[in-house]
């Protein structure tokens, strides 16, 4: 009896550590929906590609994969406006929904088949002497690793939070999510902040990629598994809704991860389609998202 | 409807029409240069002369998720090619690769196999990498008359198909490959033996069923199961599962890995500070590089898995092998993938067919590798009706961070370490 | 104009019909096979994507439905001529289209966008099932099928056939909805469905339909592409690339077309398979076939056709008006069944 308790709050514990991390990542993702009205399927790719950069960065140079993050992000930031500018600007309005799910996705199938290139298809792991190291509370098992992904990730929202909400551009931003055509109005210059929201989104995914190196071994199909969980997540959350994905991440990471402690591994991934589809059949908006239907 | 309506309804059918015709041209063209095709055309006539090259014809992986054993097959293939050509090749004809990429998609093998058999008329084929890629494969062969000699395709479902042309290149099915630990684990003292057993597996054709078949052995002889868990392909964190291992304390650990779930399991145990009697891992605990630099080499000793060729392989051919491999491709001993040496077996078995028949064709592949025992890289192979291999893989272990074969007596060049040492001992 | 475009649709069918008769090679017939099977599936996607504007992503867990219906029901029954598994695909097709009913209902009461996601998802369920429920489906450790006991000879005739009904069944009834109101209400869903729905079209009714209509016609493809394959694995089956293929096949052709979808098989299947064939060793395979996808959505968004045929019909325009008053029919395509210039939704304004 107390031995399936303890595997719960173990599971649990471990769930909330994952969760920040998913959190991250799906908050750039949601990010670039809210303000483009973009699915991005190219957020998995482009996490896979952070946790290359940093990869290299550590086993060619030695650096500590969490002190490279701010010139990773620099790099994904940059990348992410290139993507914008010469993939999904041109795309006329109309379509542009339905088109943008096509060209995001050829962008991600060009990354991967770049990264094959470039990194082969072995398995990586960004293995820092810290990787095998946990502490240990009350029996329950804390990593290393996971808890300094999981602060990083906190972190890495705390700033996009306050980027958000304190400075003009956020301002901009939200605006833009909330009303494009009155932001317009009140003198935002959407396309511009088209830009460089979306390389916000993916700038996010470099402190989430070089954590989802230290975490996880990667190869660039591992987009694919990335990408259909990241989706769940900000579509139960709520497109669009950078506060929603991040509960969404830590209900569907914790949920799942207690299946896999005190039932079976085998259905933890089923878990997060069975609560989306749940959730989806209460709230078809997920559970933050506001309601608009019809035309995209 | 409009004009415009209609104008648009002519271009698509001009377009599809023209789609149709250009490819049916393209075909006929192909159609008239070569008679008939089809079965036995490389068997049934004599050979054309002798010296017309040898083409063979293989459809590997070089892009998507078998990629890296693609290329690791491919690199076997040629290299031997390369090899028998410097010897004047088969029967005085030189040998030809072709080899195509099947991008990992089962569509693609069955489009690879049918252009080269049909379309190139190649002379014999090899196999893809994957039981997955094999199945298929095999099939457009079996239609044709093909000799199906493939290094990577050992899963059950490929022999249940009960082909006559299918010959396996590996000392044992996959699901065998583990009995050489039960073998050993059952030839301890009683005393020594485990009493308590786990199993942590990985749901994929190749790797669950070694465990199994492990688990069954050990069960019949009294070995207790405390835990058993299968998982599916997609799961990064093994963390809860190997918590729950430590938590039910087994003498012995018996994963069925790939790879990076094994390095996984192994990062997993250590950062609880569990370590087993005994840990036996079907695979990725036996390569040479990759599996130290991912768990750390001060966590390998110990580590017990099967192989078929390794570095130091007592093959006879092996040293030959190792220095062809190394002046072609570059990299030591260690580098080389063993699915390379189970490709270049393939080529091997062609050499020893020819030269004991003096004959180079389909048929005459078959029904020679159908009796007898044949050496290779990767061991002396034989046969079943259905294409298993009756021979039986190494046990190695990692013994002072490198992986030595341990037994059977035959092979071993070190006595097996156990009880496991500890974590970083 | 329903004469001459019969003529045509006649010749098409003629031309295919007769191939196998002519000699070819086993390498073409297995070529065509998966270009009849692509083009059944893009023309069935076309259904939902195209005309009701909600890009299904998971169209291929219904390809896998079938081919694991195939498989597993002569896990039951036997085979003796071969053809047997070409008489159960009926059943399929119903299964599917059972199964795809109420999750269409669900789905898509949301947005396109959400509707695409859930899709997706429902794929990715699928995969898992058949990967978990494994004494049913053998899980990864795949399911056989029957092989076909057909002579060498003329091996690939009945999958080439049963592919080329099948599309034909997914083409006549793009046709039919084309012409007839259905066709007329997923072009008012897809333009603006707060309008369709406004004006009195039974918007729910019709968008479930098509899709049941159209995940059955998958779940046809699926079981022949099983049979073929002789074997079937959960990620081979339930395969997100397959519904890629679907949709950029659509997408090149012109999607809201009847040939669209075809062109966009024809020309796209045995490029693939060719060029993977012939220059697959090169590393820069899927680089440059994403290349190719984004030149095609930059440069023709709205695909071969219809962009083909806008250009001919503005130098028309032009000619007429240097000539005359403009022919009344060249005005904007409100008008007919077929008409697939998309009309510009600016419904959220």
């Amino acid at each position: 009896m107390t031995g399936s308790v303890h595997a719960l709050i173990q599971g649990v514990v471990l769930g909330i550590l994952t969760g920040g991390v998913y959190a991250l990542m799906a908050s750039g993702q949601t990010l670039i929906f809210g303000i483009m009205k973009v699915v991005n399927l190219a957020q998995g790719a482009l996490v896979i590609l952070a946790a290359y950069l940093s990869y290299t960065l550590f086993t060619s140079f030695g650096l500590d994969p969490l002190l490279t993050i701010p010139l990773t992000t620099v790099i994904m930031f940059g990348l992410g406006v290139v993507i914008q500018l010469v993939f999904l600007r041109p795309l006329k309005r109309e379509d542009s929904a339905q088109l943008s799910l096509l060209v995001t996705f050829a962008v991600a199938l060009l990354l991967e088949g770049f990264m094959s290139v470039v990194w082969k298809t072995t398995y990586r792991s960004t293995n820092t002497d810290y990787a095998n190291s946990s502490w240990t509370f009350w029996g329950i098992q804390f990593t290393v690793v996971r808890v300094v992904a999981f602060v990083l990730s906190l972190v890495a929202l705390g700033l996009l939070f306050l980027l958000l909400n304190r400075t003009k551009f956020g301002r901009a931003v939200r605006a833009t999510v909330q009303n494009p055509m009155s932001a317009e109005l009140l003198g935002v210059e959407s396309k511009r902040v088209a830009a460089l929201g979306f390389g916000l989104g993916a700038a996010t995914a470099a402190a989430a990629g070089s954590v989802y190196g230290l975490l996880y071994p990667f190869n660039s199909g591992s987009h694919y598994d990335l990408i259909s969980e990241l989706l769940s997540i900000v579509v139960l959350g709520g497109l669009g809704s950078v506060g929603g994905a991040v509960i969404a991440a830590l209900i569907v990471s914790t949920s799942s991860a207690v299946v896999a402690t005190v039932f079976s591994p085998t259905w933890s991934s089923f878990t997060f389609f069975v609560i989306l589809i749940l959730v989806l059949l209460v709230r078809p908006q997920g559970l933050f998202g506001t309601v608009e239907r019809g035309a995209l | 409807m409009s004009k415009a309506n209609r104008w648009r309804r002519s271009a698509m059918v001009a377009a599809t029409s023209a789609a149709v015709l250009l490819l049916a041209s393209a075909c006929a063209g192909t159609a008239s240069s070569t008679a008939t095709g089809g079965a036995g055309s490389s068997s049934g006539s004599p050979a054309p002369s002798s010296t017309a090259p040898l083409v063979i014809g293989a459809s590997v992986s070089l892009t998507g998720d078998f990629a890296d054993s693609g290329k690791a097959v491919k690199a076997g293939y040629e290299l031997w090619a390369d090899e028998v050509n410097k010897k004047g090749g088969i029967l005085g004809r030189q040998v030809q690769m072709k080899i195509v990429d099947d991008t990992s998609s089962p569509t693609q093998v069955v489009t690879n196999y049918q252009n080269l058999i049909t379309q190139d008329k190649v002379d014999l084929v090899f196999g893809p990498f994957s039981s997955l890629l094999t199945i298929p494969a095999s099939q457009v062969a079996k239609r044709y008359g093909y000799a199906f000699l493939e290094p990577a395709g050992g899963g059950p479902k490929v022999f249940a198909q009960k082909l006559d042309n299918l010959f396996f290149v590996q000392p044992a099915p996959v699901v065998k490959s583990g009995d050489v630990f039960a073998d050993w684990v059952l030839s301890l003292p009683a005393a020594d033996q485990p009493k308590t057993a786990a199993y942590a597996e990985l749901d994929d054709p190749f790797s669950a069923p070694i465990a199994e078949n492990i688990r069954a052995r050990f069960e019949a002889a009294g070995i207790k199961t405390v835990y058993q868990q299968v998982y599916p392909a997609e799961t990064r964190d093994l963390s809860p599962i190997m918590t729950k291992v430590a938590a039910a304390n087994p003498d012995v650990l018996v994963s069925g890995t790939q790879s990076e779930d094994a390095y996984s399991q192994v990062k997993s145990l250590v950062q609880l500070k569990f370590s087993p009697k005994f840990m036996y891992m079907s695979n990725g605990a036996n390569s040479p590089v990759e599996f130290p630099s991912k768990v750390g080499a001060a966590n390998v000793n110990g580590i017990m898995s099967a192989a078929d060729w390794y570095p130091g392989s007592p093959a006879p051919t092996s040293p030959a092998f190792v220095a062809a491999y190394t002046a072609k491709y570059g990299g030591s001993e260690t580098d080389i993938d063993p699915s390379s040496a189970e490709a270049f077996s393939a080529g091997q078995l062609l050499e020893a067919v020819a030269a004991k028949t003096g004959k180079i064709d389909n048929a005459t592949i078959i029904s020679s590798l159908h009796q007898g025992s044949w050496p290779t890289l990767v061991g002396n192979l034989s046969w079943d009706a259905i294409g298993q291999p009756t021979g039986s893989f190494s046990l190695i272990q990692w013994i002072n961070q490198k992986l030595v074969p341990v037994y059977p007596a035959d092979v071993s060049k070190a006595t097996p370490v156990y009880p496991k040492p500890n974590w970083g001992g | 104009m329903s004469i001459r475009s019969l003529v045509r649709g006649g010749v098409f069918v003629a031309a295919l019909m007769a191939l196998p008769l002519l000699g070819f090679e086993h390498w073409v017939l297995n070529l065509m096979i998966f270009t009849l099977m692509y083009a059944a599936m893009s023309s069935a996607w076309n259904l939902v994507g195209g005309f009701a504007g909600y890009p299904s992503l998971g169209h291929a867990a219904f390809f896998g439905l079938g081919a694991y219906f195939v498989g597993l029901w002569f896990q039951h029954h036997a085979v003796v001529t071969g053809y047997e598994p070409f008489l159960v695909l009926p059943i399929a097709g119903l299964i599917a289209a059972v199964v795809g009913f109420p999750i269409a209902w669900i789905a898509m009461r949301t947005r396109a966008d959400v509707f695409a996601i859930v899709t997706i998802t429902l794929l990715f369920v699928a995969q898992t099932l058949a990967f978990n429920l494994d004494s049913l489906t053998g899980g990864a450790q795949g399911l056989a099928m029957p092989t076909p006991p057909f002579e060498l000879a003329r091996f690939e005739w009945p999958f080439y056939y049963a592919m080329l009904w099948i599309l034909l069944a997914s083409m006549g009834i793009t046709y039919l909805s084309m012409r007839s109101k259905v066709g007329l209400s997923l072009d008012a869903i897809r333009a603006d469905e707060d309008k369709a729905l406004g004006v009195g079209v039974h918007v729910q009714g019709v968008k479930v339909l098509s899709f049941s209509i159209s995940v059955a016609l998958v779940a046809m493809a699926g079981g022949v592409w099983a049979y073929y394959e002789t074997f079937t694995y959960p990620q081979f089956a339930f395969d997100p690339i397959i519904t890629i293929g679907m949709v950029l096949m659509c997408f090149l052709g012109g999607r809201g077309t009847l040939w669209g979808p075809v062109i966009g098989a024809f020309i796209l299947v045995p490029g693939q398979q060719y060029l993977a064939y012939r220059l697959g060793g090169s590393q820069f395979y899927l680089i440059a076939y994403a290349g190719v996808f984004l030149l095609i959505m930059l440069l023709m968004p709205r695909g071969i056709l219809p962009t083909i045929a806008d250009r001919v019909r503005r130098r028309r325009a032009i000619a007429a008006s240097s000539e005359g008053p403009p022919p009344a029919d060249a005005s904007p395509p409100t008008a007919g069944p077929g008409s697939n210039v998309p009309v510009p939704s600016g419904g959220a304004a």
